[in-house]
């Protein structure tokens, strides 16, 4: 059990001409005993790379990792007390589940032969595998293989787990379950866990804390909801949420924000939140755009439905405002119930206090939305 | 397939209606028959040539053929082969073919896994460093032969000159007949240790960076991962080269012949190939030759035999 600390970790590639790649700058993290950390970020955004100087796989350019007290920089990956698992697994197709499992303990411990297979055991009893022991990694199921990895990690009760997209072979519904399964382990074995994903939906459910990162920049740290309901920017609140936040670029004009297709009045105390910006973006979760109620006030808009992505539950509407662009389109999330269908003329309002503002240039956050119940949500985001 | 099935089906439908004409007309024109000018006629050559030549040496290990003449059918027995068996020279060239077999096939597998290992894991623009050892192995046996002939000349000889530098006595290479084996298998090695080295290199290659990379999370050294995560992965590729070393170990005659230009080899260098060829065609032993060759044919067998049905069990065949 540790705490890992990164603190302004870099790390930079020269590329065959010479010049240097950036692939990760100057990320501060601390990570703390026990915690579910979950790094997230479209491909190429540096995540993979962090997980892996972390593991001792890549070099630290710049910049200090530490387990405790202890700085890790020059550290083998082979000495840091550390398991992985894979996005691929990378089981030993040779090996069986057992030879697998114990190979990791052979290497790093100087357990005795029958200390190791009780761990080994033990472990496949927890995942529910015992049953596969001495079958072959190529004899497995994905999720079978999955749970072998995983087994390989935990069997050697290591200081930190590091994982690497583990759950993004599998398909929807085995990845829903294990999801769960990997959170109650996790809540079980109380190891310090960072967790690598592009899934939004991973990063919201899985983790304590999630970091965000882009183009090898961290944009927030903070727990889900954090990120979801106060983003720093405008990457992490377009990159949290799903469907995302819809996102429409326009101009402070007086009292009036101007974007294509519509003009929305601010009052008096969001204008105060803005310190001077008058290149602003506006952003709205589909959650809290209101479909179709009778046109009331200013915050109301005319707009056409092009396409309706029923799932059940709730509808995915995309709209677009009459007046607008042909392109600007924007979604809103409706109950299941509702009948909306492509080609409706209706009318939607944006309520002032779910909006955010983010200033046009430097993307960053002026104005988060209002939450209905602060006590409430601070409850959750303070956690 | 489909015109097969839609003919089948048409016969049998009018199998009371059509007379033998139109059966015969239907059978000119199956898959079958129209397609036999292209694999009857390499089926035909093949036969005769292949198992036509090995069924005629068969038969004539059986009789006391020799010299000039026709073989006579009339008694056939196993006294050639009880001959061979107790033939000193036969028991020695037999000898010297399973040093031959096992050594060369060892070493070479040994020394192209070490090279493809420094390959893959150093130098990762192998292509060049590929070509570099994979040359030797385009040579014609001729070619590596006069070679190393020269290379093992006890006077001018380079490795003499080697020797010789170290300040030890010059090695009579190919003479001394406790040695000339080794000098061969050595020569042999040279040539084939490239062919190994790339059938390891393409079994390296496809092995990901993750096993590599999971091996060092799981704290094993890089020989450790080297000795129990990656060489066992490369079992089918040993299988592979094995077989084809082995096979070649068993008729290396084209290189010995290539050495001398005659058809004794060196001392201690007579295999079982050799001394065959030798009492046929030097001394007109034909029965004794053929029981040799056939003997030869069940211990190339032996080896193939074996591959065969780890690939028939691996789902293979």
């Amino acid at each position: 059990m540790a705490r890992l600390t990164l603190d302004d970790v870099t790390k930079v590639y020269t590329d065959e001409g010479g010049g240097d790649i950036v692939a990760v700058e100057e990320i501060s993290l601390d990570i703390d005993d026990g915690e579910f950390l979950v790094l997230v970020g479209p491909s190429g955004c540096g995540k993979s790379t962090t997980l892996r100087m972390m593991a001792g796989l890549e070099t630290v350019t710049e910049g200090e990792l530490r387990l405790e007290d202890r700085v890790l920089n020059g550290v083998s990956a082979q000495d840091r007390d550390i398991a992985m698992v894979f996005q691929s697994y990378a089981l030993y197709p040779h090996k069986s589940v057992r030879g697998n499992m114990s190979f990791g303990l052979e290497e790093s411990t100087g357990l005795p032969d029958d200390e190791i297979r009780q761990r080994v055991e033990e472990t496949t009893d927890m995942l529910g595998i015992s049953d596969l022991l001495d079958r072959k990694p190529g004899q497995l199921s994905g999720g079978q293989q999955q749970r072998v990895a995983l087994g390989r990690a935990i069997v050697r009760d290591p200081e930190v787990f590091l994982m690497d997209e583990p759950l993004s072979n599998l398909d929807a519904k085995l990845r829903a379950e294990m999801r769960t399964e990997l959170q109650r382990l996790q809540g079980e074995l109380g190891v310090t866990t960072v967790y690598v994903t592009h899934d939004q939906t991973e990063a919201m459910t899985m983790g304590d804390r999630v970091a965000v990162l882009d183009d090898g920049e961290l944009q927030q740290v903070g727990t889900p909801l954090d990120c979801y309901h106060r983003p720093n920017n405008l990457f992490v609140a377009g990159f949290i949420g799903e469907p995302s936040m819809n996102l429409f670029d326009g101009s402070l004009s007086g009292d009036t924000f101007r974007g294509d297709g519509f003009d929305y009045p601010l009052s008096g105390a969001t204008r105060d939140q803005l310190g001077g910006a008058s290149g602003l973006t506006l952003g709205i979760r589909p959650e809290d755009v209101t479909v179709g109620e009778r046109r009331s006030g200013q915050r109301t808009f005319d707009a056409e439905v092009v396409v309706v992505e029923p799932q059940g539950n709730e509808n995915a509407v995309h709209l677009r405002f009459v007046d607008g662009d042909e392109g600007t389109q924007f979604t809103a999330t409706t109950t299941g119930q509702s009948r909306v269908e492509a080609g409706d003329r209706t009318t939607v309002s944006f309520p002032e206090d779910a909006i955010h503002l983010f200033d046009g240039e430097t993307g960053d956050a002026l104005k988060n939305r209002e939450l209905p119940s602060n006590r409430a949500i601070d409850a959750f985001v303070s956690n | 397939m489909a015109t097969h099935d839609n003919t089948e089906h048409v016969s049998d439908a009018t199998d009371e209606a059509v007379g033998w004409e139109s059966k015969l007309r239907y059978f000119l024109n199956s898959d079958f028959v129209r397609s036999a000018p292209y694999w009857g006629i390499p089926f035909v050559l093949m036969s005769i040539a292949v198992y036509g030549g090995t069924g005629y040496n068969f038969a004539i290990s059986f009789t006391d053929y020799e010299g000039l003449g026709t073989p006579d059918y009339s008694t056939l027995d196993l006294e050639m082969y009880a001959q061979a068996l107790s033939s000193d020279a036969f028991i020695a060239a037999a000898q010297n073919n399973l040093v031959l077999l096992v050594g060369f096939t060892t070493i070479c597998l040994v020394l192209g896994l070490f090279l493809a290992i420094l390959l893959d894991h150093g130098i990762r623009f192998s292509e060049k460093f590929q070509t570099v050892y994979l040359l030797p192995m385009s040579l014609s046996f001729v070619v590596t032969a006069q070679l190393w002939l020269w290379m093992f000349n006890v006077e001018s000889g380079i490795l003499n000159l080697v020797v010789t530098t170290l300040g030890f006595n010059p090695v009579d290479w190919l003479g001394n007949p406790s040695i000339a084996l080794g000098a061969v298998i050595l020569a042999l090695i040279w040539q084939f240790s490239g062919y190994t080295m790339v059938v390891y290199l393409a079994g390296l290659q496809s092995i990901p960076d993750d096993q590599f990379e999971a091996a060092r999370v799981d704290g094993a050294s890089i020989t450790r991962t080297y000795l129990r995560i990656i060489v066992p992965q490369l079992k089918e590729a040993s299988v592979s080269a094995a077989v084809v070393l082995m096979v070649f170990a068993l008729k290396a005659f084209t290189f010995l012949y290539a050495l001398v230009g005659r058809y004794r080899p060196p001392n201690g260098t007579d295999i079982l190939a050799t001394l065959m060829v030798r009492r046929a065609f030097k001394f007109g032993e034909w029965a004794y030759s053929a029981a040799i060759a056939t003997m030869l044919l069940i211990m190339a067998l032996g080896v193939i035999g074996p591959y065969l049905y780890y690939q028939y069990k691996q789902g293979g065949l």
